[in-house]
């Protein structure tokens, strides 16, 4: 029940206002409302909306599915809240993630203007509470509704269905002893038709097997002549040979000239025994094609699959066999992350982002990110601690600088090129979170004359806070004094 | 140009802001259909024999949709996996120690991770049960979450400018604008006829956004005038999934698609398409450029590759 009353609507406006005052940046605020639509409100937009809103079938459905439609379309919200308000008994639920926002802020609005928006928080109030109401009595309605259809057919049952039953059950009783009367009558007249049923029965057979032999003997007539046929084609085919024999003979002794004609008829004369052994015989060549592609196909190496095989695979409920079980629960689900070894580095867009001397600012901080990021790689991994923790230092020096302080130019070769003694590495840690963290103090400390410069804009104010905050996360120990006076005195001795 | 072969499909790819020379690859087994997936952390390395070292690589249960590098720890990372839970990986830990977190709040598959570039202490993550999820690194529990999408949100980004702005971009076609310190969002317009894929927030100028979707066009907005788009790019012949603008120059981004082609743009010019690289033999699936380093990028695919090539030269050059 996420009930979002147009007092909030109006509220929203003044709250940024009043959020961004308290937030000390008249930039912010300018910049907040540049990702909340300010155009107005078309009308022609509002009116179509409300024409569909009406539809009775638009009405049925849930208001998530219009607010969405609607926003398809190209509303804003500002539209779809005004068609959803003239359109008369249709709630404009707006979905919120927090529920508490939600009555703080129509809290908030309606002690801001209590005048226009306190009476529209009445109305909107008892509308959602008279939507309550409706609901209950609706679901009174309508259990009330199954309770008289139950009934109601329940009735129908016994004044209809049961009659039938009964009569029903009357009508086979009847019927039995119907049965029984006329089952004495009727006696010996079964016998008769039975027996007569058995004569024509036994016709019947009589008859079929008259048939079955009649076809019997032209069975055995068909398998005569067949022979027949087959041992006069043996004899021509034994004719034929004898034939060729004798041509062959011939040719080899005479010429070819006969050779030729002879061998056409021959030929024509062989292809037709060919045929009558070839069914039998192509029967057996069929066998052994089919068998030759089984025996040829090659027995391939299972072959990644592709994407519609795994859909295939997938529809059908089958598995894919790669896949193992993996436990990929962490083992300590408090296991605290490792220290961060690097400062955040600032990013392109950010360099020079709140610069006043634009050019050679960005250059030279522009030179002094690249510089340092050699300097990084020569201390990856394969240096001595001391190196490693020197570029570090000077990577959060840098860090701490472009974070948003407006780095004059002069700063940065000295950034560079300080090279700090040997201090241990207990007291470097805290120095480096003293670094990280307590802005004012370090800047109070900091013997660098951009001092001044840095007080005076708001800009830097705003974005020390929200860095601030952010480090706030990686305080590591609370010992900030001494840490603070030890950061002072390696600053002092570049 | 370095070539990594990943044993699974490609999904994401992204550079560290710590490290110039570090990226991280999210795979996912059989498409990502259903499977285990993996995680790499690459470091590469001037030497040409071995241009690739797999620094570490984290297995998973289902496969992992994207990662997201911490902005505060440079060994953190984030992934999204299929499986709705969200995990944190430290590549600093051994491996037995890893993941140290397993956050699981989403109802469906994660599909976007990414991290606050400012406040570099909160991260979102996106998915396809239509919320987007708001999370610190020190709470177990989400500290938002932004429910008004009706289908799936395909991509959540911050405002590389404003730390309390993001946009989201969903499959129910529209692009929210959301502010943290609001209930609700502050704006949702339809960029696209068809499922909003990818989104990005231009570097330099904080108010220009661009989408891109399956109708495989891409178009450039100001959120302040967002009846009308600056810039229409078509180009790409299926649907283009990732979108990234340069964190180096103004006016250029790059863009992977279904056609298997990573295009780089400059959406101020007439004739945007600035350059096309068909180097994949699959779905181009993931790309980014690197914040260190001006001009090197990152892609991978479905054809389970990863290359990493300087802006203007070829990919599959030696």
């Amino acid at each position: 029940m996420p009930p979002q009353n147009t007092g909030a609507e109006f509220g929203k406006p003044t709250n940024v206002d009043q959020q961004d005052a308290g937030e000390d940046a008249s930039k912010q605020n300018s910049k907040a409302s540049v990702f909340v639509n300010t155009e107005p409100m078309r009308e022609e937009q509002v009116q179509n909306a409300v024409k569909f809103l009406s539809h009775p079938k638009v009405r049925g459905s849930p208001v998530i599915y219009r607010r969405n439609f609607l926003e398809k379309k190209g509303l804003t919200k500002e539209e779809i809240d005004e068609a959803f308000r003239r359109v008369p008994d249709s709630q404009p639920s707006e979905q919120t993630a927090g529920a508490n926002q939600d009555v703080q802020r129509s809290a908030q609005s309606q002690a801001l203007q209590p005048g226009v928006s306190g009476s529209a928080g009445v109305t909107t109030l008892s509308r959602t509470s008279s939507r309550y109401s409706f609901h209950w009595s609706h679901a009174l309605v309508a259990v009330g509704f199954l309770v008289v259809s139950g009934a109601g057919t329940a009735i129908l049952i016994k004044k209809s269905i049961l009659p039938r039953l009964k009569s029903w059950i009357r009508k086979i009783v009847l019927e039995e002893e119907y049965d029984q009367l006329e089952s004495t009558d009727s006696k010996p007249t079964v016998v008769e038709e039975v027996s007569q049923a058995a004569k024509a029965a036994a016709a019947a057979a009589a008859e079929s097997a008259k048939a079955n032999q009649e076809i019997l003997a032209c069975r055995s007539e068909e398998r005569r002549y067949f022979l027949d046929v087959v041992s006069l084609l043996d004899k021509q085919v034994q004719e034929m040979k004898f034939m060729n024999n004798e041509i062959r003979r011939l040719e080899a002794s005479s010429g070819a000239s006969y050779s030729r004609q002879e061998d056409y008829q021959v030929n024509q004369a062989s292809s037709k025994p060919v045929i009558v052994n070839g069914k039998r015989d192509y029967g057996l060549h069929s066998v052994t094609s089919s068998s030759q592609p089984a025996s040829v196909e090659p027995s391939s190496a299972p072959h990644p699959k592709s994407y519609m095989e795994i859909m295939a695979m997938i529809q059908r409920g089958e598995k894919p066999s790669n896949i193992r079980d993996i436990d990929d629960s962490p083992p300590n689900p408090n296991q605290q992350p490792s220290n961060p070894r690097l400062a955040p580095r600032a990013k392109p867009w950010e360099v020079g982002q709140v610069q006043h001397n634009s050019t050679p600012v960005f250059q030279s901080q522009v030179n002094g990110k690249d510089l340092n990021s050699g300097v990084l790689d020569n201390s990856d991994n394969a240096v001595p601690p001391w190196q490693a923790k020197n570029a570090r230092i000077r990577e959060i020096d840098n860090g701490v600088e472009n974070n948003g302080y407006n780095a004059a130019s002069s700063q940065q070769p000295i950034k560079r090129t300080w090279v700090p003694p040997q201090p241990p590495p207990v007291v470097m840690s805290e120095a480096a979170e003293a670094i990280k963290r307590p802005k004012p103090l370090v800047q109070k400390e900091q013997i660098l004359d951009d001092q001044s410069v840095h007080h005076s804009s708001d800009i830097s104010d705003k974005v020390m806070e929200s860095s601030e905050l952010s480090k706030s996360e990686r305080q590591m120990e609370g010992s900030s004094t001494n840490a603070v006076l030890g950061s002072a005195e390696i600053l002092e001795e570049s | 140009m370095p070539v990594f072969k990943t044993p699974f499909n490609g999904y994401s790819v992204k550079f560290s802001p710590f490290y110039e020379d570090r990226l991280a690859v999210a795979t996912a087994q059989n498409f990502g259909i259903l499977g285990n997936g993996r995680l790499h952390v690459l470091s590469l390395s001037p030497n040409p024999s071995q241009p690739f070292t797999e620094i570490a690589a984290y297995d998973t249960a289902d496969g992992v949709y994207d990662v997201a590098w911490s902005e505060s720890h440079d060994s953190l990372l984030v992934a999204a996996v299929a499986d709705g839970s969200v995990k944190l990986y430290d590549t600093a830990l051994p491996p037995t120690s890893n993941p140290i977190r397993s956050l699981r709040e989403h109802t469906r598959e994660v599909h976007s991770a990414d991290y606050n570039p400012l406040r570099r202490d909160s991260f979102l993550t996106s998915s396809w049960d239509d919320t987007v999820k708001l999370w610190t690194l020190d709470r177990p529990s989400s500290l938002r979450t932004f429910k008004e999408h009706s289908y799936c949100v395909y991509s959540a980004v911050w405002n590389p400018r404003h730390a309390d702005v993001f946009a989201s971009a969903s499959g129910d076609c529209t692009l929210r604008v959301w502010d943290v310190r609001e209930p609700s969002s502050t704006m949702v317009f339809p960029p696209h006829e068809l499922e909003v894929l990818t989104c990005d927030w231009n570097k330099y100028d904080d108010c220009i956004i661009a989408t891109a979707s399956v109708d495989k066009s891409i178009k450039v907005w100001d959120v302040r005038s967002f009846r009308v788009p600056i810039a229409v790019m078509n180009g790409h012949g299926y649907a283009v999934r990732k979108v990234r603008f340069s964190p180096h120059v103004r006016n250029l981004m790059v863009s992977c698609s279904y056609d298997m082609t990573v295009c780089v743009w400059d959406f101020m010019v007439e004739d945007a398409l600035v350059s096309r690289y068909d180097h994949h033999t699959e779905f181009a699936v993931g790309v980014d450029m690197s914040v260190l380093v001006e001009g090197l990028m990152a892609s991978t695919g479905w054809d389970e590759l990863v290359y990493v090539w300087q802006h203007g030269t070829d990919p599959r050059a030696p």
